[in-house]
């Protein structure tokens, strides 16, 4: 469960990214997070990753509160936690290796590793492309091997940042088909997107935030923007 | 730490030296010159330490006297002094007799050098040679024939001789530790900037590190590894360097044993001692230099 109580963000040129948000996310949830460019979306990605503190206020990942964590039980907390971008983020190393890594660095045993990798490689659809580099694969594929990257440790949420980005239509509706398909394995998703077709169709909860501040939360909801 | 992550950090920072090896290459050399200097210092130290106790252990007090006495108060001194109760055996060692002992320990050439000093121009001192009964009490039988009402210009013993050894070697030893430590700085620095590079290198590992939740030590290690590998690496040329100059240096000095004085430490022990220095000399720049990086390059 992810709770956002009164949460303010302000940079330190002094841009309020998020001013006071209050938001309650359930195990088990598919969360668009839409609005305007510039809203604070990705700052409220952020805040769930730890990669930013809140200025002010309390963010909590499973009743934890993220800014009392001491720095060093940090990784713990990003364990619970994965993340996927725009812009993928893969390794100049072959699919397989970009999703081992992970496990790797989590000090996962050896032999657990190719086990799961070929499993959660399967799970996206990639058991005939599991040697091939980043550069020989094509963007959606490349997006399938960093969502195993990011579900390969079966955290409890799956958080991405525009994931379908720099997609073409097709791509991106494979993309979100294996997202639904991970939020029916149990993985709680949250998901800032632009594209207005996939949240008008696969109709999910909707939070938009304008200006730092959320001005709409429906189960089912429209995207409700032009772009 | 499990033993496939200690495997894996040694890969990485074997990586991380191969990717950048003129760099590397340059900061073993500089680690190499400053640990060569060390060595030899260290060589020294070692040395004058190891003299020091086996002075100490053949204490004998030498009291010089004053070269106005007569036969006759020589004698009446060495009587009073061997009537001390602290004193085990008490003799003179006239003036003659110094002058003889310093040309037999000069061999051949003494004989030559020492010429023309016979007589009046004799420059040592008479000396009256006090053994303690305890050697414990060596400083305070010292204090006290210094405190003796007249006749006696001074007193030495094995205590006084390594002082004055160490003082002399003290000036020598703070220009050599200030010059060794600009070097050990100037090392660290070469050593950061090539962890830099790597650093600056694998940014998207350690990203994706982060992202997934590396441990931040899982995450350093490896450089600092990879500093500890450049220390070591670079302190072997100089370990071999200077107990190959220390081995040449005691065949060649052989003949002068029968100096107390130039009694050196044997290879064995000195070898242990001034290559374990050296090498953790080395690894502990390396890893001065990893911390610099890790902690003005190293975002966690
Ligand atoms: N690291 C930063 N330092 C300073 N200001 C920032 C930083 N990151 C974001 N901002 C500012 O905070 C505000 C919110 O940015 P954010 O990236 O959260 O918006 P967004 O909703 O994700 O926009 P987009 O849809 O374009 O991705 C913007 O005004 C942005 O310029
Ligand atoms: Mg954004």
């Amino acid at each position: 469960m992810i709770e956002m109580h009164d949460v303010w963000k302000v940079y330190d040129n002094g841009v309020e990214a998020l001013r006071g948000i209050n938001v309650k996310i359930d195990r088990g949830e598919f969360v668009y997070i839409v609005g305007p460019s510039g809203a604070g979306k990705s700052t409220f990605i952020k805040l769930m990753y730890r990669e930013e503190k809140p200025t002010h206020g309390v963010v909590l990942i499973n009743g934890v509160n993220v800014k009392r964590v001491r720095d060093w039980k940090i990784p713990h907390v990003r364990r619970k936690i994965g993340v996927v971008f725009q812009d993928f983020k893969l390794l100049n190393m072959t699919a397989y290796d970009n999703v081992a890594f992970a496990l790797e660095a989590i000090e996962t045993p050896r032999r657990k590793i190719r086990p799961r990798v070929e499993e959660v490689l399967e799970l996206v659809g990639l058991s005939d492309r599991m040697f091939a580099y980043p550069s020989q694969l094509s963007g959606g594929e490349q997006q399938r091997v960093a969502i195993a990257r990011a579900i390969v440790n079966n955290p409890s949420f799956l958080i991405a940042d525009e994931p379908t980005g720099n997609l073409d239509p097709e791509n991106s509706w494979d993309i979100m088909y294996l997202l639904e398909e991970i939020n029916k394995r149990g993985t709680t998703i949250v998901m800032a997107t632009h594209n207005k077709e996939i949240v008008n169709t696969l109709r999910q909860r909707v939070i938009a935030i304008e200006q730092g501040i959320i001005v709409r939360d429906e189960e089912g909801g429209e995207y409700g923007y032009e772009d | 730490m499990k033993i496939d992550t200690m495997i894996r950090h040694f890969r990485e920072a074997y990586r991380g030296v191969r990717r950048n090896a003129w760099m590397s290459f340059a900061a073993i050399s500089a680690v190499a010159v400053t640990l060569f200097i060390f060595g030899i210092f260290l060589v020294f130290a070692f040395n004058i330490r190891y003299m020091t106790h086996e002075l100490d252990k053949q204490v004998a007090i030498r009291a010089s006297l004053v070269p106005q006495l007569t036969p006759q108060q020589q004698d009446e001194l060495l009587k009073n002094i061997k009537a001390l109760p602290k004193v085990k055996e008490a003799k003179l060692v006239p003036k003659e007799q110094g002058l003889k002992i310093m040309k037999e320990a000069w061999g051949e050439d003494g004989e030559e050098f020492f010429a023309g000093l016979e007589g009046d121009k004799n420059p040592f001192p008479d000396v009256i040679e006090v053994q303690p009964k305890d050697p414990q009490q060596t400083e305070e039988l010292a204090k006290e024939l210094d405190n003796f009402p007249n006749g006696i210009e001074r007193v030495d013993y094995g205590e006084a001789v390594t002082d004055r050894l160490l003082n002399f070697s003290g000036w020598v030893r703070n220009v050599v530790l200030i010059f060794g430590l600009g070097l050990a700085t100037l090392a660290a620095f070469l050593i950061s900037n090539t962890i830099k590079l790597t650093i600056i290198a694998r940014r998207q590992e350690i990203e994706i590190m982060r992202l997934v939740g590396a441990s931040n030590w899982f995450i350093r290690w490896p450089f600092f590894i990879e500093g500890a590998f450049i220390g070591v690496v670079g302190a072997i040329v100089p370990t071999t360097l200077v107990l190959v100059l220390y081995q040449a240096a005691l065949t060649s000095l052989g003949a002068g044993e029968q100096y107390a004085i130039l009694k050196l430490m044997p290879m064995l022990s000195l070898g242990i001692n001034v290559s374990l220095s050296i090498f953790a000399l080395g690894a502990a720049i390396g890893m001065l230099g990893s911390m610099i990086s890790v902690r003005r390059f190293l975002k966690i």
